[in-house]
């Protein structure tokens, strides 16, 4: 029973409650009611508020190790047969992700009092990364579908206006705008989901929603129907195909928040598609769309990104591509492996994405055809972004590298051809870094990298700390001792995912770089090159069929409206006015008329009445 | 008596303002009604701690004998159906009274008419007697109707005109339906009590219950007879907006529930498929040319139609979630919807326009409308039904209990959901994102930036309490259901326990 557990234990929910409370604290200096000295202190506020809820955190983990996994429960709203509560999952591996969000979430702040140093909105920036946090920290704790949902969506709305920040540029405009409504349908058909279970199944709880699937059969069909909208939460989440389009759009906000964003967001949208796969169990039609839009997103998220010359892009589609594999992993009922892949992924895509913030913090531009030599003077930034690289990269023996191992080891049996996709996207993801590293930090200088110093140690010690994490990751990853062992892989998939590596490396590093490589003057290429570098033409086929559709019938609704709804009334109207002018001419003045205009009206109805009723 | 005075309070204030024989200025006569509308706001909070919320009957009754034979008493009592909307209407009345300001002419008159209409409405909701409802749902048209064609925009006489005949119509068929089930069933007292097929054959009871929901629907409005409300409220002044979306509206949805509802259950179980599809149908219809607006204001007028749809749906299902649900989006939408057309005003004020091709970047923090825009934005969230805002809730209750009932015209209502979220993010992102600029972005003479007069915060006040209030019910949705829950619960068994009944009762 609660009451029996230790204090820090009963008051975990105060650990999502400190990122909403860090938004709350920022307020008084978002809104400009303090305006003495800067918005710094709200900074330093959500900076210690956010360390409070890493150590409560980890002093939790203490405790679950000592007492084991537990359990806590809220009542929130009870009406008639429905009751939503408040649940905390505290297992390990929970409160590991927990860790992640909190630390992350650290981390970045501190990493974006370097980068966002004269931004005049600072305090709304960590008002609003504060959001992000409580939500994200909600998220991985959960015990319910509800709650679930409910912190998704507040993900969705801290998306938005993260995304939307600078909200004065153009692109940001329609950036927040894509990722609030590719979002919002994920999340709109996972409400449809959550609605549909919260009637049948009674309770939201994780475990009983398990047990009552278990139990029982529906039909077919709607049980494929309800995964699928069980499943479009978290594509939206993790910008899987085709809902990808507004991760690298997203690219316009901040680069703190990107950090976030690519690391531990799509890593929350994961993991809760970790607890819905036991639900699935009846719908096959979920899991074959799951399997085949995390390899289209795998495979297709890599070839866009090699294709891209905007350094953030490029790195954004990475991971959608590798959330692709998560998703795969999650598919193929391979949960434990699919968390140590988001750890990998986590740190490592965090670290490269602090790497690329601080070039850009230098140099103000992202347009790798712009950036070059950068290597002898930004010893960090380069070493951070070659850590980072290894780390998603199954080369060298860091995070990935053990992750692709057993994934490929685990599956090659059963499904070969997903065994495959993984290779093909280690190999294409190792080339894209290589070219990315040449054309960024090795070569001549270009006028816009002649003077470029090492960042601030605001930004560069959370990058080499984070550096050394990953480096050490194996053997975090080792202590935590997932099931099978990390290298238990055979000596031939162990080869296998490094020539795949190796292979990419090489033909990163020979192919051919300038800045006319961008566009190839070969038609062939060039229509190749084109079709990757506008994402194969989604944001144009979106907005060719739905955003057409949806405004055509909101004209229709409006011309219907206009014209029919409307026209009547008005001509019922018309018709009244012009009945009566006419009329008007109609009246003699004379009295006799009337007289007899009455009688014969009242012979008339007599008449009737008289036959009715004979 | 506290009911009684619920009607007092305003009725005598309205009297004693029209008839105060000396000059009033426009301060006096606003601040006179401002104290006259906070004494009727804690007269309605007593209420709440005279209510017992676990008896789900009507509860403070009280009554004269008046017109007895014509059947017309004075008879007063609440539930937990209309306590919630009392409460709303006394604290949007107090709003609107102190968002209006600067009245270009006749003061004294303007506050007599909101007095008036507040008082009307709460004797609508608190009437036990048909006729006496009747009466005070007239009574709330004509100060209405003043209130467009007075202080109305430029095209005033043509949308007050439509709403009078709208409403009026509505009102016929009101009293027809009343008095027809007084000639069929033989009685006389138009009480409140349900009739059954003893009484009633089915064909008349859907005939009668026909015109309660045509009548009933105008008000609401619900497609295909909404077509007043967007011309209403685009000449309507703000605060007359703000009672229009936040108040009026709620007499319509109220109707059905208390009447239609009420007093048909059997017949009421026949339509409900047909009442399913009709809210699924007026939920898209609004949504959808919402999208195609330009007029901030009309945007948010249709969105009206659309979310005001959902109330039909919730109530064709009838289950005990689900009619709770409706409650709570009767009065998400009235605290909502009243936020945004407050919010709509205050750019209006600024700008001299609510054109979204025009509009651009108010969201500007040095010459823009900051805090209007970050409203703005909470308000279309709340809207829109983000979690931690009180739509979400309404509208997840709306949902889960209707879709085991109705699962396909739940679902298109859940569509609708997501509509809202596109025209609001369309409104957001057109008038409040990007660059600062009034004039239409012309190539030729370029964006012309202006300076806004920056809003106080005291200004802003009446804004903040609606929008604290909509994030109070999102976050302890508890705090609402606690008033209502046992008067939906004893509805939604009243339902059940009829529509058992109905297999016999079906067949003439």
């Amino acid at each position: 029973m609660p009451t029996a557990l230790p204090l820090p234990l009963q008051t975990v929910w105060l650990i999502p409650v400190y990122g909403f409370a860090g938004m709350v604290l920022s307020l008084p200096w978002a809104t400009g009611w303090i305006k003495r000295n800067g918005p710094r202190p709200a900074a330093y506020l959500n900076l210690l508020i956010t360390l409070v809820a890493v150590v409560h955190g980890s002093i939790v983990i203490g405790e679950v190790l000592e007492l084991g996994p537990q359990h806590l429960s809220f009542g929130w709203f009870q009406v008639a047969d429905l009751d939503l509560r408040i649940g905390f999952d505290l297992s390990l591996i929970n409160l590991a992700a927990l860790e992640l969000v909190t630390f992350m979430s650290f981390i970045c702040q501190v990493f974006a009092l370097g980068y966002l140093d004269k931004e005049w909105a600072l305090a709304r920036f960590y008002g609003l990364v504060g959001f992000f946090e409580g939500a994200m920290s909600g998220v991985v704790l959960s015990s319910n579908l509800f709650m679930s949902y409910f912190l998704l969506e507040m993900l969705t709305l801290s998306t938005y206006l993260l995304v939307g920040f600078w909200y004065a540029q153009p692109l940001v405009i329609t950036a927040a705008r894509d990722a609030f409504l590719t979002k919002r349908v994920g999340d709109v058909l996972l409400l449809m989901g959550v609605v549909c279970l919260s009637a049948w199944a009674g309770s939201m709880e994780f475990t009983d929603l398990y047990a009552w699937s278990a139990q029982h059969k529906l039909a077919p069909l709607t049980s494929n129907l309800l995964g699928l909208a069980l499943i479009a939460g978290p594509m939206g989440k993790c910008a899987q195909f085709p809902m990808h389009l507004w991760l690298d759009e997203a690219m316009e906000g901040p680069n703190p928040a990107s950090i976030l964003r690519n690391s531990v967001v799509v890593t929350c949208g994961a993991l809760v598609l970790i607890k819905l796969m036991p639900l699935l169990q009846q719908a096959p039609l979920a899991t074959t769309v799951l399997l085949s839009v995390g390899a289209v997103s795998a495979i297709g998220g890599a070839l866009v990104a090699i294709a891209q010359v905007d350094l953030k892009r490029a790195c954004s589609y990475l991971t959608t591509s590798y959330l692709g594999l998560v998703f795969i992993a999650i598919a193929l009922q391979q949960p434990a492996i699919a968390i140590l892949m988001l750890l990998a992924h986590g740190l490592a895509k965090a670290l490269l994405f602090m790497s690329v913030g601080s070039v850009i913090a230098t140099t103000n531009c992202q347009d790798i055809t712009e950036l070059g030599g950068m290597a002898s003077r930004m010893p960090a930034t380069t070493l951070a972004f070659l850590v980072g690289s290894a780390g998603l990269v199954g080369f060298l023996p860091l995070g990935c590298y053990w992750c692709y191992g057993i994934i490929v080891e685990s599956i090659k049996a059963t499904s070969p051809l997903m065994a495959a996709v993984f290779i093909i996207t280690n190999f294409l993801t190792a080339l894209n870094l290589t070219r990315l590293f040449r054309s960024v930090f090795m070569g001549k200088s270009m006028p816009k990298t002649r003077r470029t110093p090492e960042v601030n140690w605001l930004m560069a010690l959370p990058m080499v700390s984070l550096s050394v994490i990953v480096v050490l990751l194996p053997w975090i990853m080792a202590l935590l001792d997932p099931i099978p062992g990390i290298n238990s892989f055979s000596l031939p998939v162990a080869a296998l995912v490094f020539s795949s590596g190796l292979i990419g490396l090489v033909s990163g590093s020979l192919l051919h770089l300038d800045s006319f490589w961008s566009r190839s003057r070969t038609q062939s290429l060039r229509v190749l090159q084109d079709l990757l570098a506008l994402d194969f033409y989604t944001p144009d086929i979106y907005r060719s069929t739905i955003v057409a559709f949806v405004a055509g019938l909101a004209r229709l609704a409006n011309w219907f409206d206009q014209a029919v709804v409307n026209g009547f009334v008005n001509g019922i109207g018309r018709l009244s006015l012009i009945t009566a002018e006419g009329l008007r001419q109609g009246v003699s003045g004379q009295l006799q008329s009337y007289v007899l205009t009455l009688i014969v009206a009242i012979i008339l109805l007599l008449t009737v009445v008289q036959f009715w009723y004979s | 008596m506290t009911l009684t005075l619920l009607l007092l309070i305003p009725f005598l204030g309205a009297l004693g303002l029209s008839l105060w024989p000396r000059t009033l200025c426009e301060v006096v006569a606003r601040r006179t009604a401002i104290v006259l509308l906070i004494i009727q706001l804690l007269l309605s909070l007593r209420v709440i701690f005279l209510f017992d919320s676990t008896d789900g009957g009507m509860q403070l009754q009280e009554g004269l004998y008046w017109l007895s034979s014509l059947g017309l008493d004075y008879r007063l009592g609440i539930d937990g159906l209309s306590l919630p909307l009392v409460l709303i209407n006394a604290v949007l009345t107090l709003v609107a009274a102190i968002v209006s300001r600067s009245i270009s002419q006749r003061p004294r008159l303007y506050f007599c008419l909101l007095l008036v209409i507040s008082g009307a409405v709460n004797g609508a909701f608190l009437s036990q007697n048909l006729l006496l409802f009747f009466l005070f749902y007239e009574l709330e048209l004509i100060p209405l109707w003043l209130l467009i064609s007075v202080w109305g925009g430029s095209n005033r006489a043509y949308a007050a005109t439509k709403f009078l005949i709208f409403t009026a119509v509505s009102g016929m068929l009101i009293l027809g339906a009343f008095l027809g089930l007084a000639f069929a069933t033989g009685s006389v007292d138009f009480s409140l009590t349900p009739v059954t097929t003893l009484q009633l054959s089915m064909g008349g009871q859907i005939l009668l219950l026909s015109a309660l929901l045509i009548g009933f629907g105008i008000k609401v409005p619900l497609f295909p007879f909404h077509t007043w409300l967007p011309d209403a409220h685009t000449e309507a002044s703000t605060p007359v907006s703000v009672l229009l979306a936040g108040v009026l509206l709620k007499l319509g949805t109220y109707g059905i529930l208390r009447f239609g509802m009420g007093l048909f259950p059997e017949a009421w179980s026949v339509l409900a498929p047909g009442l399913a599809i009709w809210a699924a149908i007026s939920v898209l219809y609004g949504s959808l040319a919402a999208i195609a607006q330009v007029d901030m204001k009309r945007m948010v007028a249709y969105s009206s139609v659309g979310h005001m749809g959902y109330v039909l749906l919730a109530a064709a299902a009838a289950t005990p979630v689900s009619l709770l649900g409706s409650v709570f989006q009767m009065v998400s939408h009235g605290l909502i919807s009243a936020l945004l057309f407050m919010l709509v005003g205050v750019v209006y004020k600024a700008t001299g326009t609510r054109n979204l091709d025009v509009l651009r970047g108010l969201l500007n923090p040095e010459r823009g409308l900051p805090l209007t825009g970050s409203l703005m934005i909470l308000g279309v969230m709340a809207s829109a039904g983000l979690p931690g805002m009180a739509g979400f809730i309404s509208e997840f209750l709306l949902f889960r209990g209707s879709i085991e009932k109705f699962p396909i015209a739940t679902l298109l209502s859940m569509v609708g959901s997501a509509l809202t979220a596109v025209y609001f993010l369309l409104l957001v992102n057109r008038a409040f994102f990007g660059r600062l600029a009034v004039t239409p972005v012309d190539p030729n003479s370029g964006p012309l930036d202006i300076r806004i007069p920056a809003s106080t915060l005291v200004e802003q006040l009446p804004s903040l309490m609606l929008a604290g209030s909509v994030v109070f019910i999102g976050l302890w949705p508890t705090s609402l259901a606690s008033i209502t829950e046992s008067a939906t619960n004893s509805m939604a068994q009243l339902m059940s326990t009829l529509s058992i009944v109905l297999p016999i009762g079906v067949t003439p």
